[in-house]
């Protein structure tokens, strides 16, 4: 009955639009002092402090800093270029383009929101120029943004990591393969878009630009090449290959490309610390509410319960992904993680589903959850930049969002997808 | 007069969250030259950890102002602003309700831990590095309060309240980009 009334209560909190962390905090709060009665009290400044000191969330910031300094070193605007001089020769070639930059600035942001913020400012009004309707420019730099949190690094999947406790490295790892898929079907279906809607040609291919642009860009790759490289190399720790993209971004951005805007760059660090508060307020509450599960062995029972229905791990994994659709729908990818994670972990070990292959589940879940309505964080970016109704952009928005669901069912059913390159390197 | 306050207290709140960024950016760099010079700083994880916690509750409270925090205000937009009120009210109340009883706990644990000290740094005091949380929750409940007349007249209005998800094009996007020109 408690339990029932706990999630009762934390619903109508959240539906009172007192925010998510706080009403995880105050529900947590409420149970603890039916449970534990007022001698537990000074518990909860102890929690929420610990809470906000799990070590390998230091990433989160540092990737969100990284992040903000390329977005003002010049990095964008020659991926951008590179992009085009690759891909832009075909018909629908800017909006390929657009999906091939996304996928290179994945390598080196985990945001989707900063994501389309940086590329959608510059490409959307491009593909708008060059006679795409609105709708369909917002619609491709949206779904491509989603490709950022599939293709390390990846914010939710530092999240997923910790609250599974899980390898963050691995996760990364198993993110390769289905970010390249994504992006490979979003481009093919661009094409297919723009053949039947006679979109036009971006560029002449011409092997010369593609160098001169690759030479341009070649720093931009070597970012990632280094920070992805130390931490799959074992070099370095996720953690301290977020405090190297941060010294290598500003090297590129400030001593390379000589481009860095201080002003916006300070109001780009504003921003980030904004967001890893926001993120990690939650992960503090959530810490909270994870003493009064314990306690009450919630997910243990949840487990329980589902395996006598079932132990397939298959008919699991399709439980799983519908709930994570729809929680997906109605609630921000870190709040979905911090909140569904540590429930469900016991019934993911019960059936005996990998954590790595999971948290790889989970992640284009919450992708495809960011592009849709009503809680839709990448695509009302996308809309606020093009400024195109919601609606019209998701009627096409709904074929990119199809991808990446097939990519989806293909990794869950098919778990060699995403953890051929984890055994490959980790055996 | 209001205006004045919310520039004053955005303004602190900004350069302690730049600093503790670039600071938490530098300790990280820092300590891996360290270790990878086979110098490993002993009290390089705990004082990060710190920091990072500090971060957290500073940059909590200026997204407090901003109303940066993940919610979701779908219900009460949907409500007519004679009972949108009222439910903003209670809402409200309990949010500051949390945090006052937040800031209490966390004088107490201040008292409790007495004269205990970081593990690795032992003349930090525990006292100092937990302060975070009852200054955290009164910096929150001082952004919360600052911010509230401006929800108030979103309330009021027929459009509702705006979410954290209603962003506008970001500065730092070139200005040619939102005029539509070539990349």
């Amino acid at each position: 009955m408690i339990i029932f009334l706990m999630f009762v209560g934390l619903f109508l909190l959240i539906m009172l639009n007192v925010p998510i962390a706080i009403a995880l905090g105050i529900t947590a709060v409420i149970t603890m002092l039916i449970i534990q009665g007022t001698a537990a009290l000074p518990n909860i400044a102890l929690v929420m402090f610990d809470g906000a000191t799990k070590f390998p969330l230091l990433a989160i910031p540092l990737f969100i800093f990284a992040g903000a300094i390329m977005n003002t070193g010049g990095i964008s605007k020659r991926l951008i270029a590179f992009a085009s001089a690759l891909v832009g020769f075909v018909k629908g070639g800017l909006a390929m383009a657009s999906t091939a930059t996304s996928m290179f600035f994945a390598e080196m942001s985990g945001s989707a929101v900063a994501d389309v913020a940086a590329l959608g400012s510059i490409l959307i009004p491009a593909m708008k120029r060059k006679g795409y309707p609105g709708p369909f420019a917002a619609a491709v730099m949206s779904s491509a943004a989603t490709i950022a949190v599939i293709i390390p690094p990846s914010i939710p999947m530092i999240l997923y990591a910790v609250m599974s406790g899980s390898s963050v490295v691995k996760i990364f790892v198993a993110g390769i393969i289905p970010g390249i898929m994504c992006g490979l079907a979003m481009m093919g279906l661009s094409y297919g878009f723009a053949v039947r809607r006679n979109y036009p040609v971006e560029e002449v291919f011409q092997l010369k630009k593609v160098w001169s642009t690759f030479k341009e860009a070649s720093w931009a790759f070597i970012v990632p090449i280094i920070i992805l490289g130390g931490i799959f190399g074992g070099f370095v720790t996720a953690t301290e290959g977020a405090g190297l993209a941060v010294l290598a971004s500003l090297f590129v951005g400030g001593v390379i490309y000589r481009e860095i805007n201080w002003e916006h760059l300070k109001e780009a660090t504003i921003e980030g610390g904004i967001s890893t508060g926001v993120v990690m307020l939650l992960v503090a509450a959530s810490a909270l509410m994870g003493t009064i599960l314990t306690e009450l062995q919630i997910p243990q029972q949840l487990a329980q319960q589902i395996t006598d229905l079932t132990t397939n791990k298959y008919a699991v994994l399709a439980m799983l992904n519908l709930f994570f659709l729809v929680v997906g729908c109605f609630l921000h990818s870190a709040a979905a993680i911090i909140l569904v994670v540590p429930i469900v972990m016991p019934l993911v070990h019960a059936v005996g589903i990998d954590p790595v292959h999971f948290g790889l589940i989970v992640t284009l879940n919450l992708g495809i959850g960011q592009q849709t309505p009503p809680v839709a964080s990448v695509l009302i970016t996308a809309c606020s930049v093009a400024k195109a109704d919601i609606w019209e952009v998701s009627k096409v928005n709904v074929w990119y969002v199809g991808c990446i669901f097939i990519v989806l069912m293909m990794c869950t059913y098919i778990p060699a997808i995403p953890m051929f390159l984890v055994n490959l390197f980790y055996g | 007069m209001l205006a004045r306050y919310q520039n004053i207290f955005k303004k602190v709140m900004e350069y302690i969250v730049i600093f503790l960024m670039i600071s938490l950016s530098v300790l990280v760099v820092v300590a891996v030259i360290y270790r990878k010079s086979g110098m490993s700083l002993s009290w390089y994880d705990e004082v990060a950890s710190v920091m990072l916690a500090w971060l957290t509750y500073y940059a909590s409270a200026l997204a407090a102002l901003t109303r940066g925090h993940i919610g979701f205000n779908g219900l009460l937009n949907a409500m007519k602003p004679s009972l949108r009120i009222p439910t903003l009210l209670i809402g409200e109340a309990l949010v500051i309700g949390f945090f006052i009883l937040l800031a209490w706990v966390g004088v107490e644990v201040l008292v409790i831990l007495g004269g205990d000290n970081l593990t690795s740094l032992t003349w930090v005091p525990t006292r100092l590095t937990q302060s975070v949380i009852p200054i955290g929750a009164v910096l929150f409940i001082v952004g919360q309060l600052l911010s509230f007349p401006d929800m108030w007249r979103q309330a009021m209005s027929e459009q509702g309240i705006a979410g954290h998800e209603d962003v506008e094009i970001p500065d730092e996007v070139p200005q040619n980009a939102r005029e539509g020109e070539s990349p």
